[in-house]
């Protein structure tokens, strides 16, 4: 089957800063893959070149399609919330409901309402009346209730209550995912994806440091434990990173076989966020 | 197809206060301006006199005068509504691709499976033929509303209306006519609504001011080289525009009486009066060498707020 997003040397040029370097990306079908990196990394424009909203260099093709000249055409299949509420602010929820029925071959109405049912949005309120994080349920259940191919997610729950965004992602995961579809998010809030994503894209300055299943995070890598005495020991063992946690210190190893550790200390499989400070904290010294 | 009305229906919703909430105060306050005659007094001919005094007054008027006091009533009315759309339209046009860039909403229209030729084009049908439409119905209602309300005064007085003014009134055929010019304006002014549109796309900020500095600079450069040149002021992008809006198909009714001329915006109510328009040269001008050159130079300017649209995001 046909990759849903394929990229080969994809890079954009602001100026003299290169933003995106050259990036290689292969995302089938049936995926949610987190795109993870720090601010200024160069994941919003990646997403935007991807979404036909920013010219680019190199290869992209999205649903086989090149995404800057047949954006229209892309969006029957795509859909996306980029990074904070961008609803505009004079319409009322259900002229928003009308339109996005009459634009969007792939709307459900009543999928909508459902969402929307269980948030404190009536029809009748207007964009500029709502809270941020109210815009954010509103703009989530609009996107949840068309069914597309790829689904981008840019910073999908900023603003959004601690329950609210629990409650989305199970229902993202559970409601809305099938293995014909295809779900890319990135966030800051890596902790609260982590156990939904099935692969793994880091970026940093413009370029991927880090693309893998997460089965593969799971085979590959491992945190070890260790009281202060057995230091010393660890640290010979070529981590990729070291902390410290209430005395105690902390040690990512990649490709290392776990019985090798085990003696030391307590073994685990770290954490998406601990694996992102690790892998951007460059080699072991 | 079912977009574009989609597009227009967005258009509508998110002009609703200038589209027609403006039209329909500007009748409000006619009929209401009329109303108040009632309770106040009324000036002809440098004496004051009561609604009562006035009616009868006017009722002991040849047929002539009576038509020439609506004719002028009318007219008045449907200029306040020619020149307010012509407002509406002109701040349109200017915020309508500017102002999703502002707010940044443009991102969420980006995501819906709407071409940017397709939201240009609503933008463009929706001042061409939406506002019109509106205005004109608004129009039509406040005329007859103000007939009724007319007959209804003259009533009360114990005057007949048929008589002195209804059988007087044909109204149909100037209704029509008006329709005829305002949609023949929006294909004669394409050009101006182009270079909006273009101005709407491009300007990173205060449209109003890209939309007037350009022409404006360009015209005093003519002007100034020309003046060097022959020393007279003429043919200058002032001079192109300002004939270009002479010669437009909004109707121009011109009314003759004792030698005087008088030239307005307006309707021409009864057959007293010449007016300049026909559907024969309104037809005329838009099949003019005239128009095709305005077509021209209107296409480059809306094929680049397309491509300038297409380009837009958020930041």
């Amino acid at each position: 089957m046909n990759p849903i997003i394929s990229a080969r040397g994809l890079s954009k040029r602001y100026g003299r800063t290169l933003a995106v370097d050259h990036i290689d990306l292969e995302i089938p079908a049936g995926r949610i893959v987190g795109l993870i990196g720090p601010n200024g990394a160069g994941k919003t424009t990646v997403m935007k070149a991807i979404l036909g909203l920013t010219t680019f260099e190199g290869e992209l093709e999205v649903l086989g399609l090149n995404p800057a000249s047949r954006r229209a055409e892309l969006m029957q299949n795509v859909c996306f919330i980029a990074d904070v509420a961008v609803l505009p602010r004079w319409i009322s929820v259900w002229q928003l409901i009308e339109l996005t029925g009459q634009l969007h071959a792939r709307f459900c109405k009543d999928t909508c309402l459902k969402y929307l049912a269980k948030t404190k949005i009536s029809q009748q309120h207007k964009v500029k009346q709502l809270s941020k994080g109210m815009v954010a349920q509103l703009h989530l259940a609009l996107v949840m209730a068309i069914d597309v191919q790829l689904l981008v997610l840019d910073e999908p729950t900023l603003g959004l209550d601690i329950i609210y965004r629990k409650q989305f992602y199970s229902s993202l995961l559970n409601d809305y995912f099938d293995d014909q579809k295809t779900i890319l998010i990135t966030t800051h809030q890596v902790e609260e994806v982590e156990h939904i994503l099935t692969d793994l894209i880091f970026i940093n300055n413009g370029k991927v440091a880090l693309d893998c299943g997460m089965d593969e995070v799971e085979n590959n890598y491992v945190e070890l434990m260790v009281a202060p005495a057995n230091a010393a020991a660890a640290r010979q063992l070529g981590p990729l990173n070291e902390r410290e946690l209430f005395g105690r210190h902390i040690f990512l190893y990649r490709g290392l076989k776990r019985e090798l550790l085990e003696d030391l200390g307590e073994l685990r499989t770290p954490s998406v966020a601990d694996l992102f400070v690790a892998t951007l904290s460059g080699e072991p010294s | 197809m079912k977009r574009i009305l989609a597009l227009l229906r967005r258009e509508f919703w998110e002009n609703k206060g200038a589209f027609r909430t403006t039209p329909m105060a500007i009748g409000g306050v006619c009929i209401a301006l009329m109303l108040m005659a009632i309770f106040t007094t009324i000036h002809i001919d440098n004496e004051l006199y009561t609604f009562k005094q006035a009616m009868r007054l006017l009722a002991r008027q040849p047929a002539e005068t009576m038509v020439t006091h609506l004719h002028q009533t009318m007219i008045g009315i449907s200029i306040v509504f020619t020149v307010v759309m012509s407002f509406v339209v002109f701040f349109y046009l200017l915020g309508a691709l500017y102002d999703d860039r502002k707010d940044r909403s443009i991102l969420f229209w980006k995501s819906m499976p709407a071409s940017d030729l397709q939201t240009v084009a609503s933008k463009l049908l929706s001042a061409m033929v939406v506002v019109p439409l509106i205005f004109w119905t608004v129009l039509i209602i406040t005329q007859i509303l103000m007939i009724i309300t007319a007959s209804v005064m003259v009533l009360s007085v114990g005057e007949n209306p048929w008589t002195l003014f209804l059988s007087h009134l044909n109204p149909l055929g100037p209704w029509f006519m008006v329709l005829c010019s305002y949609l023949a304006a929006s294909i004669w002014f394409l050009p101006f609504y182009g270079w909006l549109l273009l101005v709407s796309a491009f300007a990173p900020r205060i449209p109003l001011l890209f939309a007037v500095i350009p022409p404006v600079v360009v015209a005093l450069l003519q002007l100034w080289i020309d003046f060097l040149r022959t020393f007279t002021f003429n043919n200058s992008l002032f001079g192109i525009i300002g004939e270009w809006v002479a010669n437009s198909p909004v109707i121009i009714s011109i009314q003759i009486q004792g030698g005087q001329e008088t030239l307005a915006l307006g309707i021409p109510y009864t057959s007293s009066f010449d007016h300049a328009l026909t559907i024969g040269n309104i037809l005329d001008r838009l099949f003019s060498l005239q128009m095709a050159g305005g077509l021209a130079v209107a296409a480059v300017f809306l094929a680049g707020a397309v491509w300038l649209r297409r380009r837009a995001t958020d930041s």
